[in-house]
């Protein structure tokens, strides 16, 4: 078969034509590269989406600031003041200040439940209800994580107790699977907690882990120095860092384990051309006596290499993209973040990694093929 | 004229090479010339000298003493990529075993030695070799699809694609039969006239020297006079 629009580029032509001569070979060499390729993207796309499906766990808590009283405080708390210190130096995120206690719920059927307790106005800022509403002042009712009611066997409207008043469920808070705080809570109004002078904690709800990274830095800057500390500024974004640079590792390794199958492929395929470069000795011979240059005869056959790279390197991209589309279902529950440059990039890089494998390993066939004297190859 | 002008020329040819521990001297002092449109014959027995003689003046190969010119030009010092482009343009071989490539078609196969110069479309050159030697139905046809002595044929188209001054030709009845052979040798001979060009062969076959200006006999690397 002739491939005409590559008339231009005879080295590229014959090489094209030489490819379908062993399919068998061909056909074997490029499937050392299909699954080179399939490795390579598949882990790499893997890493992506447990990266992908951490960073949504992680989900609200590393843009989140927590602030409460430093070491070298003179209250056992934050103070209204300092809340309004806060509040003039963040401008663009919500300051949720809240009082904590314990405490015990008993139903009237004598069923007993252990739960934190957190006074906070701005309900709606720190949770998300599965039923009912979070208010975003909460003065009166409560809210209870849904799982501590579902053991109580409370529903909405029911009245639960805390210090001798009874407060009204409004709604149940979503439990959370990610990380984080969660667990067994009741949410009641800041009154509820009046007798507490001071707030326990302060709940600075960024819009990212980088603005919160940011806000904790400047509320450092603000309330402390280096002998003291007034304030207790707590940011998570630096877990999501640490988290981020465990899963790069863990990227790097899973990409070292396809880069090794991709090794072995070019191999096969350094073994493959050398193999049909010698077996082709007399005719290579042949083309070097009838005036064909080196250079010619070099590109020749790094162009053979080159195809079986690229074939190979389609093919696996196909390949992977099936894969990648099945990984990310059951990974992070959406085929189409495949989509994304964050995994669609591995089948750049592999498509990529195999035609370069497959070229280097082209060179010292094509050298020895191309450096091989008219003579000797004529007679051998 | 062109015609008086020796087109290739061997002088006082001296080829030495190691195998193992000895030094075999092939040729020891060979004066050799063609002229345009001759057919110059080299016959002798084995291991005489004959192919050493035949890659020196296929420019395959460089002397170890002597001089060799192409077309007036001393080429003995001459670097193996000088020495491609010297045969990419003036020389053409046929060989013993034909050596088509198996996956081309007759006409592309003609066309082989001159499809890296992409200044020349070399295709209409080719079929009208290939109908010069009878073959002009069997244009697309792939090697394997064609006889012993049309191969051969293809193979003489191959080597006058580049309008060369000599085509040197190795046993170029080596693998055919007896009628074959003389259908060929007449092609030769016809298309030497024709495209005015010196051939020199190298043969065992007694009936390759009717066809041939001129005998020369090699015996243990000198020539026989």
């Amino acid at each position: 078969m002739s491939f005409r629009p590559l008339r231009r580029f005879p080295s590229v032509e014959i090489a094209w034509q030489n490819l379908g001569r062993n399919r068998v070979r061909t056909g074997l060499a490029t499937l050392g590269i299909v699954i080179g390729v399939v490795a390579i993207v598949s882990l790499g796309m893997a890493g992506a989406a447990i990266q992908q499906q951490a960073n949504t766990d992680l989900g609200s808590l590393t843009s989140d600031v927590i602030v409460s009283s430093g070491a070298d405080s003179d209250q056992d708390g934050v103070t209204d003041a300092q809340v309004d210190d806060i509040r003039s130096v963040v401008v663009d995120a919500d300051v949720v200040p809240q009082k904590s206690n314990a405490t015990t719920l008993t139903t009237r059927s004598g069923e007993r439940a252990r739960v934190s307790v957190t006074g906070v106005s701005q309900a709606d800022a720190l949770y998300e209800t599965s039923a009912g509403e979070a208010p975003e002042r909460l003065r009166s009712g409560a809210l209870l994580s849904a799982d501590t009611a579902a053991e109580l066997g409370l529903e909405l409207g029911d009245p639960v107790e805390y210090d001798g008043t009874l407060y009204r469920l409004r709604g149940f808070i979503e439990s959370d699977d990610g990380f984080g705080p969660g667990g067994d809570e009741l949410v009641l109004p800041l009154s509820a907690l009046s007798e507490q002078e001071y707030y326990d904690t302060v709940t600075i709800v960024a819009a990212d882990g980088d603005a919160a990274t940011a806000i904790a830095d400047t509320l450092e800057a603000e309330f402390n120095d280096e002998d003291e500390e007034i304030l207790s500024v707590q940011s998570f974004a630096s877990v999501q860092e640490d988290i981020n640079s465990f899963l790069g590792t863990l990227n790097l390794a899973l990409l070292g384990i396809g880069l090794i199958s991709l090794v072995v492929a070019s191999v096969a395929i350094l073994n493959i051309m050398l193999m049909s470069t010698i077996e082709r000795r007399g005719e290579i011979g042949v083309l070097r006596a009838v005036g064909i240059r080196r250079g010619e005869v070099l590109r020749m056959i790094l162009a053979e290499a080159a195809f079986l790279g690229i074939i190979g390197g389609v093919v696996g991209v196909i390949l992977s993209l099936g894969a990648g589309l099945v990984l990310f279902e059951v990974l992070a529950g959406d085929a189409t973040l495949v989509f994304g440059w964050e995994s669609s990039r591995y089948l750049l890089y592999g498509f990529g990694f195999a035609v370069f494998a497959s070229v280097v390993s082209g060179l010292y066939p094509a050298w020895k093929a191309a450096n091989d004297p008219p003579v000797e190859a004529l007679r051998g | 004229m062109a015609q008086a002008v020796n087109v290739i020329e061997l002088d006082g040819v001296v080829k030495r090479y190691r195998s193992g521990r000895n030094v075999v001297e092939a040729l020891k002092g060979v004066d050799f010339h063609a002229r345009h449109g001759e057919m110059v014959t080299i016959i002798g027995p084995s291991g005489s000298g004959k192919s050493t003689m035949l890659n020196l003046i296929g420019l395959l190969d460089t002397p170890t003493e002597g001089s060799v010119s192409l077309d007036g030009t001393d080429v003995t010092d001459f670097t193996g990529d000088e020495l491609t482009e010297e045969r990419r343009s003036k020389l053409g071989f046929v060989f013993q075993a034909f050596h088509l490539l198996p996956m081309l078609t007759a006409v592309e196969n003609v066309e082989l030695p001159s499809r890296w110069d992409t200044s020349v479309d070399r295709r209409d050159r080719a079929i009208e070799l290939l109908e010069r030697v009878g073959l002009g139905d069997r244009l697309d046809h792939t090697p394997e699809e064609l006889s012993g002595g049309q191969k051969q044929r293809v193979a003489i188209a191959r080597s006058l694609i580049n309008e060369p001054d000599v085509v040197l030709a190795d046993e170029p009845t080596g693998n055919l039969d007896q009628d074959t052979s003389r259908t060929i040798l007449e092609e030769l001979t016809r298309l030497k006239e024709e495209e005015d060009v010196a051939i020199v062969a190298v043969t065992h076959d007694e009936q390759l020297l009717e066809y041939t200006d001129r005998v020369v006999e090699l015996v243990d690397g000198r020539i026989q006079s």
